[in-house]
């Protein structure tokens, strides 16, 4: 009996010692913390919530008095007008093509010249990679005036050839790719050029393929910038023909005011593929972002 | 005609002479090791004949041919690293049959020749592994592969072995042994390693800021070392290195006499006193040429008191203080002496090599 009784105490002062650990662990910092991050999330996923609700409202719902957080018919005639009556197709295969030519021409120039400032002697190498420095410093807007004056002077306006021209200034790609270069071990170029490598099996069979995770991360952040870029395909392009998505979408206007539900299916569908391609390959972009930040900072 | 041969090579870095007018000459199917400290220019040198560095003056000729301005991959020459520089990204085979790939050689020819060399190297079935699925040595052997199968006219080796542990360098080492008796080929051999190089040389170049200290077969740089440099870096353990001083010079004959010991009678190659000063001279004697005795013995030339011993199985190391300074010996596993004993010492006087002040043998 006796027994039985000191077993049902020592069980409940095990249960209170293991209370006031669970009390003494409770972290109130953490719990401000995950209040204050949840709070943050809503906030920033309102917006995109809120557009997506609206598109899929009618036109009379989305200007009607009040909040109204779901519809209450789902027509999904602003998603159908979108991809029905106007040129989204023309100008998603714009988008995409301009995309592909920048991202490709970009990787290859940028490895091109990352490799022969990081591998080759040449004069005026030093005054080179400076100037590659200098230009990360000048922000595109400030050249985009010359940019417009120079490809009108070339008669490129309102050509794909004027859309990727200036997004081919990728000082950032450079100088990821230069740092990479510079630290891959000699001993790798040596072997190879002993074995009889010239500079582009160097380059290509060599250095690229040793970490194949650089080249793509910074591919797919040079595609979702290239995609995503609206200033300049803006002043280049006016033919409706030749616009990318990002400005094809501002011709989605009507003659009897603004249709925000229309708007807004628009701009959702011209957002969806890189939205994709970032939930794909997540980990690279993350990858490619603390790169350039690297850089940055 | 040397196979390979340096003429009055110079290299400098800014002001800085990494290798001094050197000129040496290697036989066809010789395994010459290029042997000194860090930072005695053996790299560079290495590095001048494959073509990785530029040479500042003199000629390099490789079977006859000038090839001092020739790229490296028209030396007909082949480079194994100390990192063994194996592209990550590649399986075994190709990084085996690289050279051949870049030379667009048919596909048949490299497929056979890339089987003959991972048959010679056991490595037949480790060529769909990429490096970092391989053990050290497994590395190795295709840094070697990689070489092999370009059948260069020279294999140039640049500390190979350095990377690898100890049981493995030993390992490693045979098979090199055993590869240069298969090939035939010249090879010349980089190390810092004095073990490594009279293992596997037949011929040892010792070389000293920039400088050859001295050219000769294992043996003859142990036994007949040039200069204080060579004896030193030669052996292991060390020589024993004390001051002495030179009375009784007739000819070729001198006694020498060290603090609190017996004048020991020594033959030098060169008449002490006339054009060499008897100043600042060294008397050099390996620790095996060294024998303890009791010290009532009257054969002993020193006395001493045993102050560390060291017990390797097959032999023992005895460090022995004495007035004359201290002296390290090497004596049989079996001898019982120990710490803190009183012995005398008995110098081997044959086997006694004297330097002059400048390190010079004498």
């Amino acid at each position: 009996m006796s027994a039985t009784l000191s077993t049902t105490n020592d069980l409940g002062l095990a249960m209170a010692a293991q209370r006031q650990r669970r009390i003494k662990t409770f972290d109130l910092v953490g719990l401000f913390a995950t209040i204050a991050t949840v709070i943050a999330a809503i906030l920033w996923a309102f917006p995109l919530y809120w557009g997506v609700v609206t598109s899929l409202k009618p036109e009379a719902e989305v200007v009607r008095a009040g909040v109204q957080l779901l519809p209450a018919h789902w027509p999904l005639d602003s998603y159908t007008y979108a991809l029905f009556d106007t040129k989204i197709g023309v100008w998603y295969i714009n988008s995409l093509t301009t995309s592909l030519a920048t991202t490709l021409i970009v990787v290859i120039m940028s490895a091109g010249a990352g490799y022969a400032i990081s591998q080759l002697n040449f004069p005026g190498r030093r005054i080179l990679w400076w100037m590659i420095l200098a230009s990360f410093m000048v922000p595109i807007q400030a050249l985009i005036v010359n940019h417009f004056i120079l490809f009108s002077q070339f008669h490129l306006i309102n050509t794909l050839t004027a859309v990727v021209g200036p997004q081919l200034l990728a000082p950032v790609t450079v100088i990821i790719y230069k740092q990479f270069f510079d630290s891959v071990p000699k001993d790798f170029r040596e072997a190879a050029v002993v074995d009889g490598a010239h500079e582009f099996q160097l380059l290509f069979r060599i250095y690229l393929p040793m970490n194949w995770g650089i080249t793509t991360a910074l591919a797919i952040i040079t595609f979702i910038g290239a995609w995503n870029n609206f200033l300049w395909p803006f002043l280049a392009v006016t033919e409706e023909d030749k616009m990318n998505i990002t400005v094809g979408i501002t011709q989605v206007s009507d003659a009897f005011g603004v249709k925000y539900a229309r708007d807004l299916a628009t701009a959702i569908l011209a957002g969806l593929p890189v939205a994709v391609v970032y939930l794909i390959f997540q980990r690279r972009v993350t990858q490619a972002i603390m790169l350039s930040a690297g850089i940055k900072g | 005609m040397h196979h390979v041969e340096l003429r009055d090579v110079n290299k400098r870095f800014g002001t800085f002479d990494a290798i001094k007018h050197l000129s040496l000459g290697i036989e066809k199917g010789q395994f010459c090791a290029l042997l000194g400290p860090s930072g005695c220019g053996k790299s560079t040198l290495l590095r001048m004949i494959a073509g990785l560095e530029e040479v500042t003056s003199g000629d390099i000729f490789i079977n006859g041919e000038n090839v001092t301005d020739t790229p490296p991959a028209k030396r007909k020459i082949a480079m194994v690293f100390q990192s063994y520089a194996l592209y990550p990204h590649m399986t075994v085979k190709q990084n085996i049959g690289f050279s051949l790939s870049i030379a667009h050689a048919p596909k048949e020819f490299a497929e056979k020749r890339i089987a003959e060399v991972a048959k010679m190297l056991q490595l037949e079935q480790l060529l769909d592994r990429k490096p970092a699925q391989l053990s050290g040595g497994q590395r190795q052997r295709v840094a070697i592969g990689r070489s092999l199968v370009r059948e260069p006219e020279v294999f140039l080796f640049d500390e190979p072995l350095s990377n690898l542990d100890a049981m493995l360098r030993v390992q490693m080492r045979l098979e090199l042994a055993k590869l240069h008796k298969d090939l035939d080929s010249t090879m010349i051999y980089v190390t810092h390693d004095q073990v490594e190089a009279m293992t596997l040389a037949d011929k040892i170049v010792v070389l000293d800021s920039g400088e050859i200290s001295q050219v000769g077969t294992p043996l003859e740089l142990y036994n007949n070392p040039a200069n204080r440099f060579v004896a030193s870096f030669i052996g292991s353990p060390g020589m024993n290195f004390l001051p002495v001083t030179a009375s009784s010079m007739d000819g070729l004959n001198a006694t020498l006499g060290l603090n609190g010991g017996t004048g020991i009678i020594v033959q030098t190659k060169t008449p002490l006193g006339k054009s060499i000063p008897t100043d600042g001279l060294e008397m050099g004697l390996r620790p095996e040429h060294i024998h303890v005795t009791s010290p009532d013995d009257g054969s002993a030339n020193l006395k001493g008191n045993v102050a560390i011993v060291e017990q390797l199985g097959n032999s023992t190391i005895l460090y022995v203080d004495t007035d004359a300074g201290q002296f390290v010996v090497e004596e049989d596993g079996a001898i019982g002496t120990k710490s803190g004993d009183n012995v005398g010492l008995v110098l081997d006087r044959k086997n006694i090599h004297v330097f002059g002040a400048g390190g010079l043998t004498i």
